[in-house]
């Protein structure tokens, strides 16, 4: 039963198992479930193991029995469709022009946003047509709750939404901001970044463990045996250098100083330096970048283990990377191109990284991001993205 | 689903305001003999839920608040070697230094295992532990078993007990763990659901004090800037406070003037953003 359900949720991403899908049927089949609205939270509670998936589950609930109540098309498909068709354009754009009925080069001429919003209007007027709102009638045969007797008005679900049913409560998308793609907060920066913690036993064994000794010392029939034991240290050094200048940058300044806020309080050993849109032969340790500069050579110094973020859009002009004298101010006249001195970055810190608050969809668009990405992993600020980061920076090769 | 079940179905304790559709997971969860898992912010009555459960269905509870440090066989039990020490050398206690099993001692996991009526077992804050312990603790709530290596023993649970499992992170558990528990997470309550709360925690409050209170609580919460928000146990006590003072008036608050603010903000940092922004707005 339900096991359409089961695989719509598989295919929208949502991570359910077999195992849980075979709860849910003994629990439907020990008579626990005995309305939709029993159903929602139930399958929920035990199909869904994270919050960050209320909200795909909710729209795919919505979607699955939307023949209920419900007949204009749900936001979900309507995204899926338009993610297909953005990949079929960049395969193959002669297809897809014809396929919408205009020609290539007006189509050449949209941006990918300005494209899915046409297909989209094209694909809700064909919804309409299609559909008619009847497709997703045949759930109610398969269904053991009936839905004859399920009656739209009458069943509510949600201790604080009382007036509402089942497949409303899931239209609602109440876990909207708990979602992966949702907006990432400071207590998700945080969590990730706690990641980055890494406690190792370093220095002279200089510490009595207790709890061991005394174990031990039963062990050995009262005997003393003292066992000491190295002390734990945070050994972990990170250098945040953030993009902190410009025009380009100021969408995302919010975001990066939530981020900064909490990297400051996460690590022991943490330097934070400022630049503006790419690094030349200096990096600045103030915020205006006016008094404190350092120079990059000075790297070397540094432990090599030390890992290296960088925070910055990566967006400019091609050129201030790729020439000599590049910057855009006056007074950085250093003679080798950006490029160069990124490349020297990278090699100088194994572990090293690019957060781009910029989501990660719109990077080919960007030239100088492309060029970036191929020195430094780029990561998208994003709980994923940072997670994604977090690994990569904590391997250990 | 037996008919003692039915009967013990959990409807909310005397000082737990449950919305329904956790009552219904509450209820599915202990049909299935399952382990709950439950997240959301501080303040969201995770930890209370436990205590309302085994209020109202008169079970007793036994509460495991695990720590950084610990390592399940905390959880389970503690061989106590330094009293048999003790005792083999003084000699003057009437356990048997020769029966290992006089100085076994169960933890909280092992307490609710060997009790002779059905607990209810929150674990508290599992996210403090390593992945380790995590799973660990689910194969042996899985089982309902677990070995006494001393003495080579089984424990087997009696009545299976009603777990509860409460994280903080925002972060998810591991897998395997998730995989083993029943999810659920709780919201922040909206203001209707609030001023049930405090009603049931003051149940004669002044309505013109209740009103003014979650609606102030409600704009403070606002505050971008701070990093720790007043949470339900946060107005509960600053109601308790301004109940106590009897120079407070209502007025006062609508007024702007807001008393014991630090009762709400606790961190320094947040307690002055909050008397910045409040003396720049009114509620």
């Amino acid at each position: 039963m339900f096991t359409e359900f089961f695989y719509t949720l598989r295919q929208v991403g949502v991570p359910v198992t077999p195992t849980s899908f075979l709860r849910l049927q003994k629990a439907l089949s020990k008579g626990l479930i005995n309305s939709v609205d029993d159903f929602y939270i139930s399958s929920r509670a035990i199909l869904i193991k994270s919050e960050r998936y209320f909200d795909l589950f909710d729209q795919v609930f919505a979607h699955h029995f939307k023949g209920v109540e419900l007949s204009d098309p749900t936001e979900f498909d309507l995204s899926e469709a338009a993610k297909a068709l953005l990949d079929a354009w960049l395969k193959d754009p002669q297809a897809i022009a014809d396929a919408l009925g205009i020609d290539e080069d007006s189509l050449a001429h949209l941006s990918p946003e300005e494209l899915i919003n046409y297909f989209l209007e094209r694909l809700k007027e064909q919804t309409e047509a299609h559909h008619g709102g009847s497709k997703w009638i045949g759930t109610g045969g398969t269904s053991p709750v009936g839905h004859s007797g399920y009656h739209p008005g009458g069943m509510r679900v949600g201790g604080m939404s009382r007036n509402k049913s089942a497949v409303k409560v899931a239209m609602d998308r109440r876990y909207r901001d708990y979602s992966l793609a949702g907006p990432l907060t400071r207590t998700h920066m945080g969590e990730a970044l706690k990641r980055l913690r890494n406690m190792i036993p370093t220095g002279p064994k200089d510490r009595v463990n207790i709890d061991e000794t005394i174990y031990q010392t039963m062990k050995n029939a009262g005997e003393i045996e003292i066992i000491f034991e190295r002390s734990l240290k945070d050994k972990l050094k990170v250098i945040l250098v953030i993009d902190n200048g410009g025009w380009s940058m100021d969408p995302y300044i919010d975001m990066v100083q939530s981020l900064f806020d909490y990297s400051r309080s996460q690590f022991k050993d943490l330097k934070t330096y400022f630049f503006h849109n790419t690094i030349y032969d200096y990096l600045w340790v103030d915020p205006p970048r006016r008094s404190k500069p350092y120079a990059v050579d000075e790297f070397v110094r540094i432990d090599p283990e030390t890992r290296f973020i960088i925070v910055g859009d990566a967006s400019m002009a091609p050129y201030e990377i790729m020439a000599t004298d590049g910057s855009i101010h006056l007074e950085e006249r250093s003679g080798r191109p950006s490029i160069e001195r990124l490349q020297f970055l990278a090699d100088n810190f194994r572990h090293s990284a690019w957060l781009n608050p910029k989501s990660s969809v719109e990077w080919p668009y960007t030239r100088t991001i492309n060029i970036i990405r191929q020195i430094f992993p780029m990561f998208e600020i994003t709980l994923d993205g940072l997670e994604k980061m977090v690994t990569h920076v904590m391997s250990k090769n | 689903m037996s008919t003692e079940e039915i009967e013990r179905t959990f409807s909310g304790g005397t000082k737990y305001v449950l919305d329904e559709e956790l009552a219904k997971i509450v209820n599915i969860t202990m049909a299935l003999e399952m382990p709950l898992l439950l997240k959301g912010e501080p303040g969201t009555g995770k930890t209370m839920l436990a205590y309302a459960i085994a209020e109202s269905l008169r079970m007793p509870l036994i509460v495991l608040n695990v720590k950084s440090s610990m390592k399940l066989i905390d959880a389970l039990y503690q061989y106590d070697t330094l009293t048999r020490l003790n005792d083999s050398r003084f000699g003057d206690s009437k356990r048997d230094i020769s029966n290992i099993e006089d100085y076994i001692k169960m933890g909280k996991i092992g307490q609710a295992f060997v009790a002779d009526e059905r607990a209810v077992l929150l674990i508290d804050e599992i996210d403090k532990a390593d992945t380790d312990f995590q799973d660990d603790m689910l194969d042996v709530l899985d089982q309902m078993e677990f070995d006494i290596l001393e003495i080579d023993k089984t424990i087997k649970a009696k009545q299976r007990p009603v777990i509860v499992i409460t994280s903080n992170a925002k972060k998810d558990l591991s897998d395997p763990f998730l995989g083993r528990c029943n999810f659920h997470h709780i919201a922040f309550p909206e203001p209707d659901m609030m001023r049930e709360i405090v009603q049931v925690h003051f149940p004669d409050i002044n309505q013109d004090l209740l009103e003014t209170a979650v609606k102030g609580f409600y704009r403070l919460r606002e505050f971008k800037e701070v990093e720790k928000k007043p949470a339900t146990r946060e107005l509960i006590n600053w109601i308790r406070a301004m109940n106590a003072d009897p120079d407070f008036r209502v007025k006062d608050i609508i007024k702007g003037d807001i008393p014991y603010l630090g009762v709400l903000f606790k961190k320094s940092p947040d307690y002055a953003i909050a008397q910045r922004a409040v003396s720049r707005y009114r509620l």
